[in-house]
């Protein structure tokens, strides 16, 4: 009869887990609005930060290639591409938990909208516009 | 580059399957305690899928039978399978570890470990939160892990 506890005790220990991992995620868009580091050299745009890694599949088929295209359309729109084996002191400042993770940043630095997970060209110039990027509202699919 | 194309359907398979086998094997050990051996074929399985796509009994399960039946919607997205292979490579972990306290006739730890398992595929299965996946991340960011660019399967 002592194997009731089974269940019991693992669906505790995995709820609690559970519970912190996603406290901790939740804290990164807690982020939006605030300033991380000082703004880059951005000319007081909105810049994109791109958190990539070697082992990231597609960070590599998918979201480069889609900045890329984005920045092709629009030679004021600044990448700055990080991985994480590179500099994780800033991936840990930002909260990343998951690659792909593109930031994007208003003209002051503050962070502006984050993107767990590929995000397309279209929603990374959605994002760059209503952080105050003039004129950027060609798609690129 | 090409676009990888990553079917999660592969994985709710496998952890539908994780589920109803742990579960029915528990459920069956309170009157035959050789139910417990449900523990290492899992192990099995999860260690072969890891190993090899030909191995992963999920995926041919879902390739051959459930996907052309209409049972099981592909649900492709983009994203990087890594996270979630080293998801299933924890669960056969688990469920190795589970064997041998099941070999040892430690059956409560044993189902203890299962059961975590279970709750584990649940929680990806149910919600789409992966607990392996985002320790993954979280080893990845420390540069704890061996990195690799295999391809989505």
């Amino acid at each position: 009869m002592i194997l009731l506890l089974a269940p019991l005790i693992a669906v505790a220990v995995v709820t609690a887990a559970a519970l912190v991992l996603r406290a901790q995620r939740g804290s990164q868009q807690e982020l939006v609005g605030s300033v991380v580091e000082p703004p880059g050299d951005a000319g007081g745009l909105p810049s994109i930060l791109y958190f990539t890694g070697v082992a990231c599949t597609i960070c590599h088929t998918a979201q480069k290639p889609a900045l890329r295209a984005l920045a092709a359309t629009d030679d004021r729109i600044a990448i700055r591409e990080v991985d994480i084996a590179d500099d994780p002191e800033l991936a840990g400042r930002y909260r990343v938990m998951s690659l792909p993770t593109t930031i994007v940043l208003d003209g002051a630095g503050q962070v502006a909208g984050i993107n767990v997970g590929f995000a397309s060209g279209d929603v990374l110039r959605r994002q760059l516009v209503a952080a105050g990027m003039p004129n950027a509202t060609q798609p690129v699919g | 580059m090409a676009i990888v194309p990553f079917d999660r359907s592969v994985l709710k398979v496998n952890q539908a399957i994780l589920m109803v086998v742990i579960v029915l094997g528990y459920l069956v050990g309170f009157a035959y305690h050789a139910a417990a051996y449900v523990i290492p074929a899992l192990a099995v399985m999860m260690l072969a899928a890891v190993a090899s796509p030909a191995l992963n009994l999920p995926r041919i399960l879902y390739v051959r039978i459930l996907r052309p039946s209409g049972v099981v919607r592909p649900r492709v997205v983009q994203e990087d399978p890594a996270p979630h292979r080293f998801a299933q490579l924890l669960g056969g972990i688990f469920l190795t570890v589970a064997t041998i306290f099941v070999a040892t006739g430690l059956l409560l730890v044993a189902w203890v470990l299962a059961w975590t398992v279970v709750a584990l595929a649940f929680l990806n299965f149910a919600f789409n939160i992966c607990i392996g996946c985002i320790l993954y991340a979280q080893l990845v960011r420390m540069g704890v892990l061996p990195l690799s660019r295999a391809p989505a399967r």
